[in-house]
């Protein structure tokens, strides 16, 4: 008795769809099922978004952030910004949360991931050459590692700090960690209060 | 104490229950029945940790291959564990806790004791380590992700000394976080030892009846504060060992007895006193750090090897008013009439009240 299987075009597509981030093989099966059938003109919708994404869209050669295919970037280019500043994020999507704060006008640059030698993530692998030859070029006066507090984020400050180092009238700083904002103490677990008790600081 | 507990899918149990309403049970059954798992279960609630070696994973039923669920009312809080693909989630009362730590701070303390504690005295220094890190991250708040966090660094740091020629300016970012992280566990630890060594000689003069004097000393490859110059100094022999070679990683608790090594010079006898003087001096501390909810004693099948001086003993000093769950392969030891318990049948998977013959 013969198999029955999807027609070979359906194959191609649920195991297109299998390789998306988050979707499993039984998402992907029914995301085609959708697609073919009561989805038939959003999906063509979501196909000529993709496509115009694809081609429409770059990345900033100086901080990473995404911007339209030869316009300038609309952060770098921004003559308001203070270019002697440069805050570092691992991924380009960490720049929207610092800059809804509102509190930072200097510049960014994203790294793209941070080290992991675990998962053989080099410093090759990274946009560190470029944030050193942007440091040098311009006048920085102060380098902000805003990167993750896990042991990779950590590592990798560690390491860019490193760098930094040497470089005179450089500053390299670092996000502090410590006790949500408006929240009582009863709320904080004994882990955030240890280190916010490390990372005090005097008054007045 | 624990009131109740749950199980689905875990180690050889499908759905079981068990109400304990927080007194002592005694759990009766043959080999691989299944009465370790119980214990291992509540402690795998309380501290989302294994007393046996092994993964999560392994703990999944066979039938089930999807994922286990633990929960039990402790004190009084409801604790839910679930675990599956690779994913865990966790609760207090209902409302899902987000960071382990969270989860920790509200769960209770755990002692197990057992025949692998023999290893404690005579094994590697790994053991010994791990009953310290199994206490220390009981009680201080900073042990757990400190250990966590230096172990994740170490092992970055190891792949890092393979590579020809050493990329040392990676290397050095991760010997900060191994100075960082592992100042804290030496700190601890060297409280934790200071804390324990009273109890431990206590324990140990109670079981034996002797003159004779356990004692145990925190000895540091680097100690306290010097952490960062030992690993500047081996950086070479790192590199040729592809691994760093200094650090908590490899410190060592010496056992002794009236000042002779535990491991080499103890009879058998005095080996065994000296493992449960060590988990005895666990439970002294845990209770004496926190006097409103004693820690929960897991006594895995080491009854009917103990004669009944040394049982007596140990019963004897076993903190007051905490909990006892204890596993046996036969009753006939049993001057139970010590402990006021439930008694339970273990069969394949299966709890039922135990049925006097």
């Amino acid at each position: 008795m013969p198999r029955i299987a999807y027609p070979e075009p359906i194959l191609r597509l649920i195991s297109g769809l299998k390789s998306l981030p988050g979707v499993g093989p039984r998402s992907a099966e029914r995301i085609a099922v959708w697609m073919l059938g009561g989805g038939k003109e959003k999906a063509d919708a979501i196909a000529q978004a993709i496509t115009e994404a694809r081609e429409g869209i770059a990345r900033c050669e100086e901080c990473g952030f995404f911007l339209l295919q030869e316009n300038p970037c609309p952060l770098c280019s921004d003559p308001e910004r203070q270019g002697d500043t440069i805050c570092v994020v691992e991924q380009p999507t960490d720049i929207l949360p610092i800059e809804r704060t509102g509190a930072f006008t200097g510049l960014y640059h994203a790294l793209g991931g941070r080290l992991s030698p675990l998962d053989n993530v080099t410093p090759q692998d990274l946009r560190i050459s470029p944030l050193i030859s942007r440091v040098q070029k311009r006048r920085v006066s102060e380098v902000i590692l805003a990167l993750g507090s896990d042991v990779e984020g950590e590592a990798t400050a560690h390491y860019l700090a490193g760098i930094f180092r040497e470089k005179e009238g450089l500053q390299v700083t670092r996000l502090a960690q410590g006790l949500p904002a408006g929240g009582g103490l009863e709320h904080a677990d004994e882990l955030t209060l240890l280190r916010a008790l490390d990372g005090r600081r005097g008054m007045g | 104490m624990l009131h109740s507990l749950q199980l689905r899918d875990f180690r050889c149990f499908g759905q079981t229950s068990l109400h304990l309403d927080g007194k002592d049970a005694v759990f009766i059954g043959q080999n691989a029945q299944g009465k370790t798992s119980i214990l291992e279960s509540i402690c795998v609630l309380l501290r989302l940790q294994s007393p046996r070696a092994g993964t999560l994973r392994e703990m999944v039923s066979f039938e089930s291959n999807e994922g286990f669920f633990i929960g039990g009312n402790w004190s009084d809080r409801q604790l839910n564990f679930g675990y599956g693909r690779r994913l865990k989630k966790l609760s207090v009362d209902g409302s899902t806790t987000r960071k382990t730590s969270d989860y920790l701070g509200r769960s209770g303390h755990v002692v197990w004791m057992g025949n692998g504690d023999l290893q404690l005295i005579n094994g590697r220094g790994e053991g010994r380590r791990r009953y310290l890190d199994f206490i220390g991250s009981q009680i201080f708040p900073d042990y757990l992700s400190a250990l966590r966090c230096y172990e994740r660094a170490t092992r970055a740091r190891n792949n890092l000394l393979k590579n020809m020629p050493v990329p040392w300016a990676q290397v050095d970012a991760y010997t900060l976080l191994l100075v960082q992280h592992g100042e804290v566990l030496l700190r601890r630890r060297t409280e934790l030892v200071t804390l324990l060594q009273p109890w431990v000689a206590d324990a140990g003069s109670s079981l034996s009846r002797s003159t004779e004097t356990a004692s145990i000393a925190y000895q540091p490859k680097a100690v306290l504060g010097t952490l960062a110059r030992a690993l500047e100094e081996s950086r070479e022999a790192d590199a040729r060992r592809g691994q760093t070679i200094v650090g908590p990683h490899r410190d060592e608790l010496a056992l002794e007895i009236d000042g002779h090594p535990a491991g080499t010079f103890g009879s058998e006898g005095q080996q065994r006193t000296f493992a449960l003087a060590l988990k005895l001096a666990q439970a002294r501390l845990l209770a004496e750090r926190d006097d409103a909810e004693k820690p929960i004693l897991l006594i895995d099948d080491i009854f009917g090897e103990l004669d009944v001086t040394r049982r007596n003993a140990l019963l004897a000093y076993l903190p007051e008013d905490s909990q006892k769950l204890i596993t046996t392969t036969h009753l006939d030891w049993a001057e139970m009439e010590r402990i006021e318990c439930d008694i339970y049948d273990v069969k394949a998977g299966q709890l039922s009240r135990h049925q006097a013959s």
